[in-house]
């Protein structure tokens, strides 16, 4: 592990692009942790000037239908984005790895349950699922719904990466020893198998992390995401007809902004991370 | 129409259409196309290059087809329509369309006002008894529905007594799940222990036309062929509306049994025209009825019609149009657009189009304007509000908590913001253009005043908001109700009352508010016929919910005014309890008052007649295109 981490950092050093990414990305944590503790932009309920102010430098982002800061509204946004983004990321990644390392380990009606399993649910088209959840969890509409949501309908990827992964490894030598010394399944799964597989889950949850991003966007545009609350997709959404029938730029701008660059950095961060950790391009 | 939820005061659903010339450019393009690949003279055929641009053009011309078509309507259509079964005629979409298609026994006069009916299928308007409870109504009796696989050969038949009879049983059938079944509740003799046999009745399609339905309805009988006698329980001074509205549209049995489930896709009329297709999500196409004879252009109209060139066609047969074209459009853009380049013919103004559109001056742009393009302003009949369940005992409990909440609300700009200006405040519920209406009528509470309502409040026992709950305020999940919602918490924010907004479906909207599983809901109701009834219902106690008392209000004085007022013809003594009425829910406040809204409608000039009615919203028979 330590000399993964050590590797990582190394290329990152070399690789300036990434370490741009690296920098964004941390931006926008600080940015959202800010939000979340109420120092950052904390009057984005409130009317400060006159509906559909442009740009200027009192309010450099302009203001929205209401009269409120888009600044305040996209970093609050930003905020949303994040949790989003983890909180589904902490859910897929391990229900991923688990299931992917069992049903690899183990094959026969595990197996065949867990591909069953991920075969229907990938079958289903991801937004029609997510709207459909989205209405039915018991949570209601909101925050919590679209992170549960995500997190149960993203780990399809990793729990088939995973599987494909642990069904060669475990027929290499070093698993074959130490099953020959007794080590228990769940000793050779956590303990021998995990490790191995690491630099997928990583790579894995970045892709996952943004995907959950993008996912927020659209489910709040479509007005099954985020409630009472300032999210990207409900900014597209506002600004969707005030854009073309009033040339109200600047929330769309700031708004499509803001996910392209978080999502740039991440797809930039992910191509750095998988340059050190996949086997067969080093 | 029922409730229609705050739908912006833009009527896409308005049909009109492009004409022959709608596109000029293309039809140059085609006279440009045609004759060049076609070397006919010299009869060799083609060529590789004639073959392409004939194929290119073939394609361009099947993308946009019928253009060369002479006296075409295009119009344009909101929504996606659900059903051409006029049982099933809720919305105005449905309406819209159905009233092309189907007649009832009156219908709205076009020019005049105020609003009154005519005869339609009926030869004159009913004979009214002393009593004013026995209707006595003669059909004419030289109109035939339209030609039909339903009927034997093909052939459509006469229309007679018995139709207007099966056509109302049908609807009052439980097994049809009517939503109209409210204008005939407990005002027809025998009708309602009617709907009560019917609930025996096996399932569809076991029984489309069983034997109940030959038995004789104490008030709803026929005296001859062409002869209906209807007995109401009191003397509803508004019922001939209600014998205007879509619901009470005459249909055959024929097409009934003949197509079962799937009769709301098909529609078998003695309207004005006839439905040719129907692309779900696509489009609607009407044509002609060849054998509509009985309709004519209105002879009468208001001062200054007759200057506006709308007495031109007085007295010649209608429809003028030959085709008419409905394309639906669920986004506003798409049809913005369309209607700016002339490819529709009539069109409302999207919000955030407004100023397109629309100077500040409240005139037509002049380069609309130069374009051929009229504005029309209509005053809508309707109210929009915003409802307190006042079964929530926090909010039911606590006059002075409603009343600062209405005082806090800043609804005038909602207007300027969301309607663009295109709306008054609402100081009681009948809007302006029914009797009843008064404009100096003044609600203490219905203006926007913030330390007003911060000292109501206190009085309630919340000192800024101190102590009471978050409430829930429900809407429909579109941008512009969000927003307004959003708008709507901000206000309350102010005088520290914690609103959630919460959206749902139109589906699970209108069952909330059956189940009264709200705290508050932002709502509006349109005129289903002109008698300010039709509003002072939706507060009458016995009317709650499932009925269209969404507050649940219930005030003995304001219920026993509202007996009283129900049966009453327009008078003064009728006035001074409808001014009640409106005082007592003025105090009372079970719901925060907002507007009565103006629909502004833009028309290319080759369309003529046209004149803006709240109920008759599109009325295509009336048209004609230069």
């Amino acid at each position: 592990m330590r000399d993964l981490w050590e590797k990582i950092r190394k290329r990152f050093r070399r690789d300036k692009l990434a370490m741009i990414a690296v920098v964004i990305i941390t931006g926008y944590i600080l940015a959202g942790l800010l939000a979340l503790v109420g120092i950052l932009s904390p009057d984005y309920k409130v009317s400060i000037g006159d509906a559909y102010s442009p740009p200027s430098w009192a309010h450099p982002f302009g203001l929205d239908v209401l009269g409120r800061s888009v600044w305040s509204r996209l970093v609050q946004g930003t905020r949303v984005a994040l949790i989003v983004g983890f909180s589904s990321t902490f859910i897929a990644i391990p229900l991923g790895t688990t299931l992917g390392l069992i049903s690899g380990y183990f094959r026969g009606a595990v197996d065949a349950f867990v591909v069953w399993l991920y075969s229907t649910l990938d079958a289903i088209p991801t937004i029609l699922l997510l709207l459909a959840l989205a209405l039915v969890l018991p949570t209601g509409k909101g925050l919590a719904t679209v992170c549960i949501a995500l997190g149960v309908t993203s780990w399809v990827s990793t729990c088939r990466l995973i599987r494909g992964e642990v069904i060669r490894q475990k027929e290499l030598d070093y698993v074959r020893a130490a099953r020959s010394l007794g080590a228990t399944d769940l000793r050779i799964l956590f303990v021998h198998l995990l490790p191995n597989v690491v630099h997928l889950i990583l790579v894995q949850a970045s892709l996952v992390f943004v995907y959950s991003i993008k996912s927020e966007v659209i489910l709040s545009y479509l007005g099954v995401g985020v409630q009472n609350f300032p999210s990207w997709g409900i900014m597209i959404d506002d600004a969707r007809l005030e854009l073309v029938g009033r040339g109200v730029w600047w929330q769309f701008t700031a708004a499509t902004a803001a996910l392209f660059l978080l999502v740039l950095a991440f797809n930039l961060f992910n191509d750095a991370l998988k340059d050190v950790l996949d086997a067969k391009q080093r | 129409m029922g409730p229609l939820i705050f739908t912006p005061p833009v009527r896409l659903a308005s049909i009109h259409s492009p004409t022959a010339n709608a596109r000029p450019s293309l039809l140059r393009w085609k006279n440009l196309l045609f004759p060049l690949p076609f070397p006919l003279k010299r009869g060799k055929g083609l060529g590789v290059r004639g073959v392409l641009l004939a194929l290119v053009a073939t394609l361009f011309f099947a993308c946009t087809p019928h253009q060369h078509q002479k006296n075409v309507y295009r119009g344009a259509l909101g929504a996606n329509l659900k059903t051409f079964d006029p049982a099933q005629a809720s919305d105005s979409y449905s309406n819209q369309c159905q009233f092309q298609v189907y007649e009832c026994l009156f219908e709205y006069k076009y020019l005049t006002r105020p609003y009154d009916v005519e005869p339609c299928l009926a030869s004159a308007m009913p004979e009214i008894s002393d009593s004013g409870k026995v209707y006595t109504i003669h059909l004419r009796s030289d109109v035939e529905f339209q030609d039909d696989a339903c009927f034997p050969n093909g052939k459509g038949r006469r229309v007679t007594a018995d139709d207007f009879v099966y056509s109302i049983k049908r609807m009052t059938d439980v097994r049809t799940q009517t939503f109209g079944w409210w204008i005939f509740d407990g005002k027809v003799k025998g009708l309602d222990a009617f709907r009560k046999e019917s609930e025996n009745l096996p399932p569809f399609p076991d029984s489309i036309h069983p034997a109940l339905y030959d038995r004789e309805v104490e008030g709803l009988r026929t005296l001859n062929d062409s002869t209906v006698q209807m007995t109401l329980t009191k003397p509803y001074p508004y019922f001939k509306y209600i014998l205007a509205m879509p619901y009470a549209a005459i249909i055959p049995h024929e097409a009934v049994e003949h197509y079962g489930e799937e009769f709301l896709n098909h529609a078998v009329g003695t309207g004005p025209f006839v439905l040719k297709e129907w692309r779900r999500g696509l489009r609607l196409v009407f044509e002609r009825n060849p054998k509509y004879h009985h309709g004519f252009y209105p002879t009468q109209g208001e001062p200054g019609d007759s200057a506006a060139g709308l007495l031109a066609d007085a007295g010649k047969p209608v429809p003028f149009i030959d085709r008419a074209e409905i394309y639906i459009y669920q986004e506003t853009q798409p049809m913005w657009l369309n209607f700016l380049r002339g490819n529709l013919d009539r069109g409302g103004i999207p919000k955030d189009n407004y100023s397109q559109a629309i100077t500040s001056e409240h005139v037509l742009r002049p380069e609309l304007a130069q374009k051929g393009i009229q504005l029309n302003r209509l005053q809508q009949l309707d109210i929009s509000y915003i409802c307190f369940n006042t079964d929530n005992p926090l909010l039911g409990g606590n006059k002075k908590l409603r009343q600062a909440m209405q005082l806090g609300y800043d609804v005038e700009t909602v207007i300027d913001r969301f309607y663009n200006g295109r709306g008054i405040r609402a100081q009681s519920l009948v809007p302006p253009g029914l009797f009843g209406y008064d404009s100096t009528f003044r609600n203490p509470y219905a203006h926007y005043d913030v330390e007003a309502a911060r000292k109501l409040l206190a009085d309630a026992g919340y000192l800024n908001g101190a102590g009471l709950p978050e409430l829930s305020y429900l809407t429909l999940a579109n941008t512009d109700a969000r927003q307004r919602g959003e708008h709507f918490a901000q206000n309350m924010a102010a005088l520290g009352i914690h609103i959630k907004v919460e959206s749902c479906t139109w589906p699970e909207y209108l069952e909330r508010l059956r189940r009264k599983k709200f705290e508050l809901v932002g709502a509006s109701w349109q005129a289903d016929y002109p008698d300010p009834e039709n509003f002072l219902q939706l507060l009458y106690g016995p009317n709650a919910p499932p009925g269209e008392n969404n507050a649940s209000y219930h005030n003995p004085e304001y219920d026993a005014l509202y007996q009283r007022m129900s049966v009453m013809p327009d008078s003064p003594e009728r006035m001074v309890i409808i001014q009640r009425m409106k005082t007592i829910l003025s105090e009372d406040c079970p719901w925060i008052l907002m507007s009565h809204r103006t629909t502004e409608l833009l028309t290319y000039d080759r369309v003529r007649n046209v004149k803006p009615h709240p109920v008759l919203e599109a009325p295509l028979k009336y048209y004609r295109v230069d």
